[in-house]
């Protein structure tokens, strides 16, 4: 990147006006939370239970875009062309989604007074241990790498807006802390209001980045002219990189999607959801909105930055590294990773150069964007693994005669102390050779094929109810083992036969598809062996899930 | 609502459901073979109306997916519970 005080100056004070801004005001809507709360489970978790249209369709489309959004996305346009641009169409799948899933989960969670997602798996199939613990570690598996990523990507905004020796800590730590004081106070309805702000900050950032990039090269005619004379590789599949073959994308768009919707933290926000008008409408401005706020905001900044930024040499070679991975234009980063700080770059360096103190105006603001999407991601899955942790292992192993008021002190206690160790976690990586676009692109990944886990017992439960007990938890266990399998959280060294298998799985389609296929097989097979669930039980659950 | 017309409802859903599918494979999946230009044929035409044919297939399919889901929202999805809705929260204050 270029001379950072440079770039500091061409923005002067305003991104510390503005984060402060933002800042307080998130604090008040913690405090303004605070007093509208009791001391119930039930308001802690789920807001009472009585979240409007707005408010849920906000909470829900914040949660669901991370730092990814505005960092990690078009950093992947960047990279490897306009092929990552339809990634996109992952979303009005979400949006149908929210409906598919969220109207039934909403009908059975409000009538049998469920929290989690556990609460619901357990109970239906009648596992009260061994479907909680695998629910509960799907949940944790899914929060945490959210958690330390958004942090870590607060740390990298931090560094690029205020560059400075300490910089990255200060903005990690400040990060979390606000983070973790408005939810501790607050509950979900603290962080559901500071959602509805952070995503309206996060759809604006996205359109606006985009409305600048295409400005900055001279309106829609002259920018897609200049997007034409991209290499032929920015302009085809699989992209620069060579990646992003049709399944690979397909795979990912489904997975991104759907497997982001029953995470925890989602699955709560149906609970949450007033009615099941709530969710209808909530599905809609999800996929229409949110779409378009991709295609036409977001998605352009990489395909623009690959004009501005070039990734070919004068003589038209791509730059490489030592190892031939694809690097950036120098003027944006010197490591795989810096793909990621295209959006910060463009802004700082041709916003206020195009519009003079009203760029530096909405430079801070898309900049505070970012941070809005990291904080929403953040503050959902320290919250929702706070429910998940005490719910379903608290409340059910350590202390089941704990009172409501207890476990809500310990879920704040789970927060802070989830917090704190993600915080120092992301600051000590910081100090080694950590590559941020590994840390935000890969990591959200596997979370996400973690959480894919869920899909099979969830469509069984709300549509085919033919699943058992016995194939519900082994068809789990095979999903987690093959992603684990193939995920470098397993890096033991089997042989190169195996790597090699496990690198082409990776190559051929997404990871959690991998993981789901073996889920289903086995989920398949093991129900049609096995005692099915009493029929009255599945006909009271139907009666109260399909009540439309 | 008749029976009738709640058959009609689950039969259009299914149809829009088969759609979306087809508009997923299609659109960000193997159906991007069908137009993907070819970077060994120097004769290779990378653009449609002024934009990049790989974007302009995904903004199709993004149309194509529009309309299913206001079809299904006006169509196959039931409002019930819209008359009493309003945008926040309830109003349960304890300070």
């Amino acid at each position: 990147m270029g001379d950072p005080n440079a770039e500091a100056g061409a923005l002067g004070g305003l991104p510390y006006v503005v984060l402060a801004g933002y800042l307080l005001m998130l604090l008040a809507f913690g405090v303004a939370g605070w007093r509208r709360s009791t001391d119930s489970e039930e308001d802690y978790y789920l807001a009472g239970r009585g979240q409007g249209w707005l408010v849920s369709s906000l909470t829900i489309m914040a949660t669901f875009f991370s730092s990814f959004a505005l960092l990690g996305a078009p950093g992947m346009v960047y990279r490897d062309g306009v092929v990552f641009a339809l990634f996109s169409l992952n979303v009005p799948l979400a949006g149908a989604s929210v409906y598919f899933f969220g109207a039934k989960i909403r009908r059975v969670g409000q009538a049998r007074g469920y929290v989690t997602p556990g609460d619901m798996i357990a109970d239906y199939y009648g596992s009260p241990t061994a479907l909680r613990l695998l629910v509960a570690l799907i949940g944790v598996l899914y929060a945490i790498p959210y958690v330390v990523m958004q942090i870590k990507a607060g740390g990298i905004l931090s560094q690029q807006m205020f560059p400075g020796e300490s910089s990255f800590e200060i903005g990690a730590i400040v990060l979390s802390i606000i983070t973790m004081v408005y939810i501790m106070i607050g509950g979900m309805r603290s962080v559901a209001w500071t959602d509805v702000v952070q995503g309206v900050l996060l759809m604006g950032g996205m359109l606006i980045g985009g409305l600048a990039v295409v400005a900055t090269l001279g309106g829609p005619g002259p920018f897609f002219d200049k997007v034409s004379e991209l290499p032929p590789k920015s302009l085809s599949v699989p992209g620069t990189s060579g990646f992003w073959n049709p399944e690979m994308l397909l795979t990912v768009c489904l997975f991104g999607s759907i497997g982001s919707l029953v995470q925890p933290a989602q699955w709560m926000r149906f609970y949450a959801a007033r009615s099941t008008g709530t969710l209808r409408r909530s599905a809609l401005i999800f996929g229409v909105v949110l779409t378009a706020c991709f295609l036409f905001g977001v998605m352009l900044v990489g395909l623009g930055g690959q004009v501005l930024y070039p990734l070919v040499d004068a003589a038209g070679e791509y730059y490489t590294n030592a190892d031939g991975k694809l690097l950036p234009n120098p003027a944006v980063g010197d490591t795989p990773g810096a793909f990621n700080d295209i959006m910060v770059v463009v802004l700082k360096e041709r916003l206020p150069a195009l519009l003079g103190s009203f760029g530096a105006v909405l430079a801070s603001l898309i900049m505070v964007a970012i941070m809005a999407a990291a904080m929403s991601t953040a503050d959902s899955n320290l919250h929702s693994m706070s429910a998940v942790l005490t719910r379903d292992i608290y409340d059910r192993f350590l202390r089941p005669k704990a009172s409501q008021k207890e476990r809500t002190w310990v879920g704040r206690g789970i927060i802070s102390l989830a917090t704190i160790v993600s915080t120092l976690l992301v600051i000590v990586a910081h100090r080694s050779e950590v590559d941020p676009l590994a840390m935000i692109a890969t990591l959200g990944l596997f979370a996400i094929a973690f959480s894919s886990q869920l899909l099979p017992v969830t469509f069984d439960m709300l549509y085919f109810r033919k699943g058992t007990r016995q194939g519900a938890v082994a068809g789990m266990i095979t999903g987690l083992a093959i992603v684990f399998f193939i995920s470098p959280f397993m890096s033991l060294d089997l042989g190169q036969g195996i790597a090699d298998m496990r690198k082409a799985m990776l190559g051929m389609i997404d990871k959690g598809a991998w993981g789901l296929i073996g889920n289903v097989l086995v989920f398949v097979v093991v129900s049609k062996f096995t005692q099915p669930i009493d029929q009255a039980k599945i006909d009271e659950f139907a009666k109260v899930a399909d009540a439309d | 609502m008749s029976s009738d017309e709640a058959d009609k409802r689950r039969r259009l859903g299914r149809v829009l459901a088969v759609a979306f599918v087809a508009a997923l494979v299609l659109g960000p999946g193997p159906g991007l073979r069908l137009i993907n230009p070819d970077v060994n044929d120097s004769g290779a035409v990378y653009t449609i109306f002024g934009l990049p044919k790989v974007y302009a297939w995904g903004l199709f399919w993004y149309g194509v997916e529009l309309a299913i889901i206001l079809t299904a929202y006006y169509k196959v999805w039931r409002p019930d519970g819209e008359a009493s809705e309003s945008a926040g929260n309830e109003e349960e204050s304890h300070g």
